[in-house]
């Protein structure tokens, strides 16, 4: 019946916006924060949640990231509108990486961004199509490791 | 703000109520968003305040006064010993000498004044090496500024574990200090005092309240620019005079420590950065906790701007004092003196190393659990859109949003905005209020 409390929160996240870029994960941060969560769990959720900020800044034209929190989980959503991933498996990989050059001189597209985001979280889905889009769910449960200080 | 810890959190400022007429430039200032105006004065929530002195720095009427250590708290000790920061070097120009300033010190009646330059290199001789045998992916940060590590205990608590597991040269210093002047003269340790020169407040607090369980060995800090006067005094009398024991012992490379910078030179270690200022340090944490900085091996976070010669107790323009700061380096080389020097006996190295861990200080969550947080936080963003989000200040708070996160944790009230309390906020206000009788 806990389930039942429930926090929702969406962010619109613009392709190609980099100056704004991260700033969606660092509210999610201070939200999970604020909700008592323990550290290690915050920390997995910002990298998690940050890693699917950047591949909707990279790859999408535009997309939303959603935050659903219950007492006992921490879910992430990212539903993107751009290019997709024509091979998920491939993409999963440590290291394989569809990102240009130009990006790749910004630091990004080391192809670490899939493996990391499943890395952080306990349950990941990921859907995509090609020239439409691209939906990344996480789930991160929190049970039993709730901090009280 | 109402927190078990609070009464035992010591900061290095008071607000002298009787300038402060309750402008809010302090609130606004404050990275930590840990003052707040009430009853028309400003007030720091313990808790939250790192000790960056930003609010010192802005106060238009003087109202924030530095508690730094008075003369007569110095008389209980037999034997007293000066510990200038490596930025004093800075303050005077190129042609004043460290051992000017250090025999300058002892005319203002210190027995004896330490070098602290000296042990900055010596330290950071053993940092490198366990850099470099210890480093896994994640970078260390540095411990030397107290304000850094208050920030990452309070807003970035899963990187405490990052900040590098030693202790701050000053405290390495004083220690030393303390077994070799009783070793020497006989004098009990507890009759030494050892008084730290300092160009911020961050190391007055750390002395009362250090980052974990073990106690200072400094006795006392006396801000740069309250000793800068009789000083300019002393180094006329001090240049003069006969000296029969120096005391400058360290290369440029300690001087350097008074900037920015100065860590990672003396590291050498190709993949570290340096950072310094408020916000740049902010992102660079930031940067950190998304794990974008994985292939940095040491991270120098300095809170003021340019690093210790930025300080808010520093007294000379900090480009000039980087200049000054430059001309010494020079001057002294960079090969370490710690190389050449023997007389290492008062150093115990395993002190270098912290005994225990340094523990986040989190921010109190909305609540500790996590359903009644929830709550409160759907409630506190009903707050926020019906607020005017004019930020202007005049309700206390440094903005509209942590007015909103205030009011949820039973700290002010909606009335407090003047716009709410003049009927001004709009609509929303009265659907809040609906929501806040049920």
């Amino acid at each position: 019946m806990k389930d039942k409390i429930v926090l929702s929160q969406g962010f619109e996240i613009q392709g190609a916006d980099f100056v704004r870029g991260g700033e969606a994960s660092c509210q999610i941060v201070e939200a999970l924060r604020d909700l008592a969560f323990p550290p290690e769990i915050v920390r997995r959720a910002g990298i998690a949640s940050y890693e699917m900020e950047m591949n909707m800044v990279l790859y999408a034209d535009h997309g939303m990231l959603s935050l659903t929190v219950t007492p006992d989980a921490i879910m992430i959503f990212a539903d993107d509108q751009g290019q997709g991933i024509p091979d998920i498996e491939l993409a999963m990989q440590n290291g394989y990486s569809t990102a240009t050059q130009e990006i790749r001189e910004m630091g990004f597209g080391a192809g670490m961004g899939l493996s990391n985001i499943k890395k952080n979280s306990d349950k990941m889905q990921i859907t995509s199509t090609v020239g439409e889009g691209t939906k990344v769910h996480i789930v991160i449960e929190a049970n039993g490791a709730r901090s009280n200080s | 703000m109402p927190g078990p810890t609070a009464k035992d959190i010591h900061h290095a400022l008071r607000i002298d109520e009787s300038r402060c007429n309750g402008c809010v430039e302090c609130t606004k200032a404050c990275p930590a968003k840990a003052i707040r105006v009430r009853g028309g004065v400003a007030r720091v929530l313990p808790e939250r305040c790192i000790d960056c002195g930003e609010c010192f720095r802005v106060c238009p009427r003087r109202a924030i006064i530095p508690v730094t250590t008075t003369y007569m708290d110095l008389t209980r000790f037999k034997y007293k010993v000066v510990l200038p920061s490596p930025a004093l070097y800075s303050q005077f120009g190129p042609n004043t000498m460290p051992e000017d300033i250090l025999q300058a010190l002892l005319l203002l009646g210190f027995d004896y004044a330490y070098d602290k330059a000296y042990t900055c290199e010596l330290v950071f001789s053993d940092v490198k090496k366990f850099i470099e045998e210890n480093y896994s992916g994640d970078p260390f940060i540095s411990p030397v500024c107290p304000a850094v590590t208050r920030l990452i205990q309070l807003m970035f608590p899963d990187l405490t574990d990052l900040i590098l597991p030693f202790r701050a040269p000053r405290e390495i210093a004083a220690k030393a200090i303390k077994s070799d002047v009783h070793k020497r003269l006989g004098i009990e340790e507890s009759e030494i005092g050892v008084i730290h020169i300092t160009p911020c407040l961050a190391k007055l607090a750390a002395m009362a309240n250090p980052p974990t369980e073990e106690k200072s060995f400094l006795d006392g800090a006396v801000g740069i620019s309250e000793v800068y006067g009789s000083l300019l005094g002393a180094l006329k009398d001090s240049k003069a005079e006969k000296r029969d024991q120096p005391l400058h012992r360290s290369s440029g490379t300690g001087i350097n420590f008074g900037r920015s910078g100065g860590e990672v030179a003396a590291l050498g270690i190709e993949a570290s950065l340096a950072v310094s200022g408020v916000k740049e340090t902010f992102n660079i944490l930031k940067a950190v906790e998304r794990g974008k900085l994985r292939d940095i091996k040491y991270l120098e976070c300095q809170i003021c701007p340019g690093g210790c010669i930025g300080g808010p107790l520093t007294v000379q323009n900090r480009y000039i004092a980087s200049n000054t700061i430059s001309s010494l380096v020079k001057l002294f080389g960079r090969k370490l003196k710690v190389e050449e020097m023997t007389d290492l006996e008062e150093y115990d190295r395993n002190y270098f190393r912290l005994a225990s861990k340094i523990r986040p200080q989190a921010i109190p969550a909305l609540d500790t659990d996590t359903s009644i947080a929830i709550g409160k936080m759907r409630l506190r963003e009903q707050i926020s859109r019906a607020l005017p989000g004019k930020n202007c200040g005049a309700c206390g708070a440094p903005d509209c949003k942590t007015l909103a996160d205030d009011i949820v944790r039973g700290l002010a009230s909606i009335e407090d905005c003047i716009f709410v309390k003049s009927g001004l906020a709009g609509g929303r206000i009265a659907e809040l209020k609906g929501i806040r009788k049920r």
